[in-house]
């Protein structure tokens, strides 16, 4: 203690303690020596020291401090200058009266002029403002820095936290509040409280927090919606009136007869469909690359496939991290693992001839870098990207050493057979773009011959050789004397050659997902000639030669141009025991080897040892079955996260977690066995509920539900009996919207084609997940029910309820196809009218009518028919084409392109008004009504 | 929209846990039911009565000089040497060799290369003396209600990402649009219709939708698209055949079964919300294609407009239901036209593209101006960035254009609080880079906020870890081009 006093005694600047202690090896001079630590302090002196000089720093001193700017001629670094106040002011600070002093007032926001400091984000908390206050009024004290380091040492509250370091010092020895902290704290399993009655642990833990707080649970849901919440649950549908009697009538314990239902509901194959709908979106699935071409990723829905398969399989959640993460090369002979690394290549990525290419793979390596942090371990890594992180111990050099695991991940589209355990029927749409690719080849060859002609009378004309442009160039022909682009073309012709060429290169290209391709990632040099977009990319012979090893560095402020310090691979080195600078170890350290490095990475996260990636899963299994997670944040644990609700239960779980062999299926068992799950959303006492616990976040009553959009439109596919079972495959292409199918879709120098649904129901007719998505076009029934875009992760669905929902779901196209089709399907299968609607409403609701409401219904149902019966209704039909006008961007002259649509050749359309009788559709707007329903889309 | 800080930021905005439950479009609110139908496509319905719903109006935070915006996007990148910013040393320099190197650099812009001069003329029009090349015809009549900006660099050349840089502050998609925030920081005046919508080509621009998505803005802020053919709001209307009458029966048999369906679940707000929305849209769906029909306006104002001329017919449309929409309260409206990506016969391209927009943007700003609207909006005139003063091979004679330039480009604003009647910044001799008043996209942003009375820095919102803002880290208001 002697010793370090010195150094503080000598230190010119006020460093955190645990700095000093490192450093006082160096810099101990003996003899200067003062008695600082003889000296007691006051209250506001130790205020000053601990909490309002870091919050002036933090906060004030860019713009106040000595530097070269100064704001409002007002320095803040010392008492002095304080007092002197101002070019404006005087009385920033008045020692004795807090209140009266501005440098208190300006902080609270509260005054019309001054509000500091000036940005919104950077406004200090209420607590903050009062800490100034209470300060001035103790007479703002300002001890000297020697005295403030020797207060720092003695009182300072809160946690100097290992890591590879930050930037500067003052990052790295910066204090964190623990509550800020619990993410990284070592995973043990905590006692499960042994007062309450009940055996389960999940519900002792609840039940601790709720006699706590004195809530008494709500009783159990009864068995008719608790069927009903756990099918939606765990397969995304509704319960099917059989299995809604059979659960019904178990006469086992309710306990025992729900474990048999999620013990089916498990075994279904879609409830993979359902859960791994949940990873895809946090990974970003799409169909296409995004950007200014949106090519479709002809291998994309392997990788889809694939998380459907990992669930269904209850694929041990470590496995799926390294399959996902290092694949190639923890399982190179494995195809499963070779197709899982697709999850490298979800982000949106292109690169042109727009675009630079050092700027686009940055961008690959923040993508991932980013994706890494918050799929597995719940923290957006981005926000160390350019500065050390603002709130959480994040280094940027951890991100540039995270990034540089990456460094040598190289893109290939893997030749890899197609597995027995694929699906690779519903290849039809194959010949639908075959004839397209004939059409446009026509187009071009009848149009090339065209301008050759005239090529050849110019040259003739002009005494060249009879030879392309580019070729005359190079002869050193003079621009005047070269056949000007697309001689002998209308300016009509030259626009349709180029929507025509775009189309071609394009189908080609798009045409590979028939093929046995894996959308996949090697280790390896990059490439001399950077990835064009648009192209398949193969595997190089060697992928060690052709091309430089990529080092990594610090990019100052995040600029691909700006390379700092070079850092090696490594890991988030807060986590206990991952700082090998500290303590290296297999498990900590990533070799700098070109290859390896992702499986170390990989090895790392997926070990019982990282404390964050199985609470960060955990919490991501509650979250879906409860409407929120016990972290409402589930990508993100840092401290601008929300904070665990039920802390020990949280990592209860990922204890379990780790003791079931990573198994998500026995997570949904222990989860869904608990009372808190079964539990009714109904509860009496409604207002004391809500007063204490405003948040919903004590588990007393089970929240309710919205469907989600893929929920919505599969269980009306349901319901009307057309939804086709078949897992997995190519992107399905259901009907969407006709204006938005049919809208011109702008990609670089052309047109996309259009979108064309699949032409036979059974294809189009597939469940929602395997809808084909681009993210250039989302289908606008999916977009408006909160289908996020796949540009960012999504943790949690939104679920606003907004206009254009009635639109779709009362005028729009899917409610009334299916709703036909239902009525179309009742009518054949019941023959009364009254077992129409009882089974319309067993099939929606999972109950009978009421017989007020079997009447109503009923009734509704003449009336409607009698409406009817006067009405025609056209057929459907569909355009065999569609004209594009369009300025031709390099002409300026106008041009019309007629784009034929082969999809809609041999269409077999779902039947529509025009095709059924006054009675099945009068039948289908009762059908109508049920789907637009609350009882239909809420889940309780 | 499940985390407790996003939550608190709601209850900051004044409105609490209870009503995000029933947080449902255009804000009707609680009291929808009490609130004066009649009154619903009118202006200012009494919104201040009302619950504050996600679009009730909202206090500013600065003394605002506009309440609305007309952001006219000029998609495709305009030339500023071939409209405001002319360059007559290009014409010295024509087709001389012109060399880029570097690895900052796309390979459109690389290889052999030529300056190219302007194929226009331009004169000194207004009394301020602003620069226009000689296609525009009309513009010249409100020169001095506009400041002209060509300090202004953006940073990418790749149209996705510049669009999306201009339209969201960030140049990958996913984030919200500037008229997103705009919404979510004034709410809208008239809460039956969206407060952000969206005039887009029948083609929409590269990168679609997210070009006015509403990023981690609630789906509220989202900007809505008015399709120019078809139906303008997708599935405004039921199936051909199918009644007003007759959709009433079902919405009544609805309306009893979820009344049924209520009584067992009398605590979930948003079940009450649901409800309101389907009358809500019942009404919305015959009024909403009155609103839009322009054909009430009289002969004069079409005429004003272009609307009628070929060339001018298709955005002058588009002008006149913007200033529509402006008078029925609406915050934010985002105009696009296309073509404007000249690589080639810049002549002949950029000709075509100037006469299509220059009489409806006179009519716009005159109609405004007569109507005495123009003080109170803000219009936009931008591309998402400007052309090159050299272009790649060309074979001379008029076949030349320009390519992408992020380092200089024109853009302009009028209206509201903005500096009328100068000409802000400059570039170099060949208009190649900005060199005086130089600011990035986030400081026009901010400015633009500011006139709207709104402090970028305040206007943030809780999402993904951090406070985010529009112009993502900060940025400073550009004082030069405001009054």
């Amino acid at each position: 203690m002697d010793a370090l006093s010195k150094v503080v005694n000598l230190c010119p600047v006020t460093l955190p303690i645990a700095a000093l202690a490192a450093m006082a090896a160096c810099f101990a001079i003996p003899g200067y020596a003062l008695s600082a630590q003889e000296h007691s302090y006051s209250e506001g002196e130790k205020l000053f020291a601990l909490k309002v000089k870091p919050l002036l720093k933090q906060k004030c001193f860019a713009c106040h401090g000595a530097g070269q700017e100064i704001e409002g001629d007002l320095i803040l670094t010392s008492r002095e200058e304080m007092l002197l106040g101002g070019e404006s002011f005087d009385d920033v600070l008045i020692p004795g009266n807090g209140t009266g002093s501005l440098l208190y007032q300006s902080t609270t926001r509260k005054m019309d002029v001054y509000q500091m400091p000036p940005k919104e984000a950077d406004r200090l908390t209420e607590e903050q403002t009062w800490l100034i206050r209470d300060w001035i009024d103790a007479g703002a004290p300002w001890p000297s820095e020697a005295d403030q380091a020797t207060i720092q040492e003695k009182y300072a509250e809160g946690v100097v936290v290992q890591t590879s370091g930050g930037l500067d010092d003052d990052w790295t020895y910066r204090r964190y509040a623990e509550k800020d902290l619990w993410a990284y704290q070592p995973l043990i399993a905590p006692e499960v409280p042994s007062k309450s009655k009940t055996a389960h642990p999940v519900d002792a833990f609840i039940n601790r927090h709720l006699d706590d707080i004195g809530l008494t649970p709500a009783g159990p849901a009864d068995r008719r919606t608790l069927i009903r919440r756990a099918t939606f649950d765990l397969i995304g549908l509704p319960p099917r009136p059989e299995e809604v009697q059979a659960f019904l009538k178990d006469r086992n314990s309710d306990e025992q007869a729900f474990a048999t239902v999620v013990d089916r509901l498990l075994d279904d194959p879609r409830y993979g469909e359902q859960w791994g709908r949940h990873w895809l979106d946090v990974v970003r699935y799409a169909d296409s690359a995004g950007f200014a071409n949106d090519y479709e990723r002809p291998a994309a829905w392997r990788y889809r496939d694939y998380v459907i398969r990992a669930f269904n399989r209850d694929k041990p959640f470590d496995h799926f991290i390294l399959e996902q993460v290092a694949g190639d090369e923890w399982h190179p002979d494995d195809p499963e693992a070779l197709i899982a690394t697709g999850f490298l290549r979800m982000g949106s990525w292109e690169n042109t001839s727009m675009t630079v290419a050092r700027v686009t793979r940055q961008q690959f390596l923040d993508d991932v870098t980013d994706i890494v942090g918050q799929a597995f371990m719940s923290h957006p890594l981005q926000c160390a990207r350019c500065h050390d992180h603002k709130f959480d111990p994040i280094p940027t050099k951890d991100y540039y050493r995270i990034q540089s695991v990456f460094a040598t991940t190289q893109f290939v589209d893997r030749k890899l057979p197609f597995q027995d355990y694929e699906t690779i029927t519903g290849f039809d749409e194959k010949e639908v773009m075959e004839t397209r690719l004939r059409y446009f080849t026509n187009i071009r060859d009848e149009l090339s011959a065209k301008e050759s002609a005239a090529v050849k009378k110019w040259c003739i004309e002009k005494g060249i050789p009879n030879k392309s442009r580019a070729q005359l160039a190079k002869l050193g022909i003079p621009d005047e004397k070269l056949p000007p682009r697309g001689l002998g073309l209308t300016s009509q012709e030259i626009g349709i050659r180029k929507v025509g060429l775009k189309n071609l290169l394009r189908t080609t290209y798009e045409m590979n997902k028939f093929e046995p391709f894996a959308l996949s990632v090697y280790s390896g040099v990059s490439p001399e000639i950077p990835l064009v977009s648009g192209k398949m990319v193969a595997m190089p012979d060697n992928p060690m030669s052709g091309g430089e090893l990529d080092a990594s560095y610090i990019l100052t402020g995040g600029d691909p141009f700006a390379q700092g310090v070079e850092v090696t691979p490594g890991v988030f080195s807060t986590l206990p025991d991952s700082n090998e600078s500290l303590d290296a170890t297999d498990w900590n350290s990533i070799p700098a080897t070109p290859t390896g490095r992702r499986l170390a990475f990989a090895k790392w996260l997926a070990s019982p040892r990282n404390v964050l990636v199985p609470r960060s899963m955990v919490n991501r299994i509650w979250s879906y079955h409860f409407g929120q997670g016990i972290v409402d944040t589930p990508n993100n644990f840092g401290a601008m996260g929300g904070k665990p609700s039920h802390p020990e239960l949280l990592d209860y779980l990922a204890t379990r977690f780790v003791e079931f062999g990573w198994s998500v299926k026995q997570m949904h068992r222990l989860i869904m066995s608990s009372n808190a799950y079964r539990r009714s959303t109904e509860y009496k006492d409604r207002d004391r509920l809500q007063k204490t616990d405003p948040n919903a976040e004590a588990y007393a009553a089970f929240n309710h539900r919205r469907l989600s959009a893929e929920e919505l439109r599969d269980s009306m596919l349901y319901v009307s009996g057309e939804l086709n079972p078949l897992v997995g495959g190519l992107p399905a292409l259901p009907e969407i919207n006709m204006d938005v199918a049919l809208q011109p879709r702008q990609i670089m120098g052309s047109f996309a084609a259009s979108y064309q649904p699949a032409r036979t129901p059974e294809q189009r007719n597939r469940r929602s997940v395997y809808a084909k998505k681009a993210r250039g076009l989302l289908n606008p029934m999916m977009e408006v029910f909160n289908q996020p875009s796949p540009d960012k992760s999504c943790e949690a669905r939104q679920n606003s309820t907004v206009t254009p929902q009635v639109f779709t779901l009362f005028n729009g196209q899917d409610s009334l196809y299916r709703s036909i089709a239902t009525a179309l399907d009742l009518l054949k299968k019941n023959k009364s009218r009254k077992s129409v609607v009882e089974e319309l409403f067993l099939r929606a609701y999972g109950r009978q009518p009421s017989r007020t409401e079997r009447s109503l219904y009923l009734a509704h149902w003449d009336n409607m028919e009698k409406r009817h019966e006067g009405l025609t209704f056209e057929p459907r039909s569909f355009p065999k084409e569609v004209t594009r006008s369009a300025v031709e961007e390099m002409t300026g002259a106008s041009f019309e392109f007629t784009e034929r649509l082969f999809g809609f050749d041999d269409y077999v359309a779902d039947p529509g008004l025009g095709d059924v009788d006054a009675t099945t559709r009068a039948l289908a707007d009762v059908c109508l009504v049920v789907f637009n329903s609350n009882e239909f889309i809420y889940v309780y | 929209m499940n985390s407790k800080l996003k939550r608190a930021q709601l209850e900051d905005l004044g409105t609490s846990r209870s009503l995000y439950r029933r947080d449902f479009i255009y804000g009707m609110g609680a009291s929808l039911g009490s609130v004066a139908l009649a009154g619903m496509m009118s202006q200012n319905a009494s919104a201040s009565e009302a619950a504050p719903g996600p679009l009730s109006l909202k206090t500013p935070h600065l003394p605002p000089r506009a309440k609305n915006c007309i952001f006219l996007m000029m998609e495709g990148g305009p030339s500023q040497i071939d409209t405001f910013d002319p360059k007559p040393q290009l014409n010295k320099l024509h087709r001389k060799r012109f060399t880029r190197t570097g690895e900052n650099q796309s390979a459109m812009e690389l290889g052999t290369r030529y300056y190219v001069q302007s194929p226009w003329t331009a004169r000194q029009v207004g009394q301020s003396g602003a620069w226009m090349t000689e296609p525009w015809q009309h513009l010249p009549d409100v020169t001095d209600d506009i400041c002209f900006y060509r300090g202004c660099q953006a940073e990418s050349v790749d149209h996705p990402t510049a669009l999306f840089h201009i339209n969201t502050g960030n140049r990958f998609g996913g984030d919200p649009a500037l008229g997103s925030w705009v919404t979510y920081g004034l709410g809208s005046q008239n809460q039956n219709l969206p407060g952000f919508i969206v005039l887009p080509n029948l083609s929409y621009p590269q990168g679609g939708t997210p070009n006015w998505g509403n990023g981690f803005l609630p789906a509220h802020y989202q900007g809505t698209p008015l399709r120019p053919l078809g139906s303008p709001i997708l599935d405004l209307k039921p199936p051909v055949g199918i009644t007003a009458e007759h959709q009433r029966e079902n919405l009544n048999l609805l309306g009893r079964s979820n009344g049924d369906h209520l009584k067992q679940h009398p605590w979930h707000d948003d079940l009450q919300a649901r409800m309101e929305n389907y009358e809500l849209a019942f009404r919305m769906q015959m009024q909403v294609p009155d609103l839009l029909d322009i054909d009430q306006e009289d002969q004069n104002t079409r005429e004003l407009y272009g609307i009628g001329n070929d060339d001018t017919d298709e955005f002058g449309r588009k002008l006149l239901l913007a200033r529509r929409l402006v008078e029925k309260g609406v915050r934010f409206v985002q105009a696009y036209t296309g073509g404007w990506d000249s690589h080639d016969y810049i002549k002949r391209a950029h000709g075509a593209r100037i006469r299509g927009v220059d009489k409806p943007i006179t009519g716009l700003i005159k109609d405004l101006k007569q109507r005495g609207l123009l003080e109170d909006t803000l219009i936009v005139w931008c591309g998402e960035f400007g052309r090159s003063p050299d272009n790649g091979f060309r074979q001379g004679g008029e076949t030349y254009g320009r390519d992408h330039n992020a380092k200089a480009m024109t853009m302009w604003f009028a209206g509201g609080g903005v500096a009328a009647g100068t000409t802000v910044g400059a570039t170099d001799e060949i208009g190649e880079q900005a060199v005086d008043v130089v600011h990035p996209i986030r400081d026009v942003h901010v400015t633009l906020l500011h006139l709207l009375g709104l402090d970028d820095n305040r206007l943030t919102y809780f999402s993904g870890g951090r406070f985010k803002q529009l112009s993502q880290f900060g940025g400073k208001a550009i004082p030069e081009l405001m009054s």
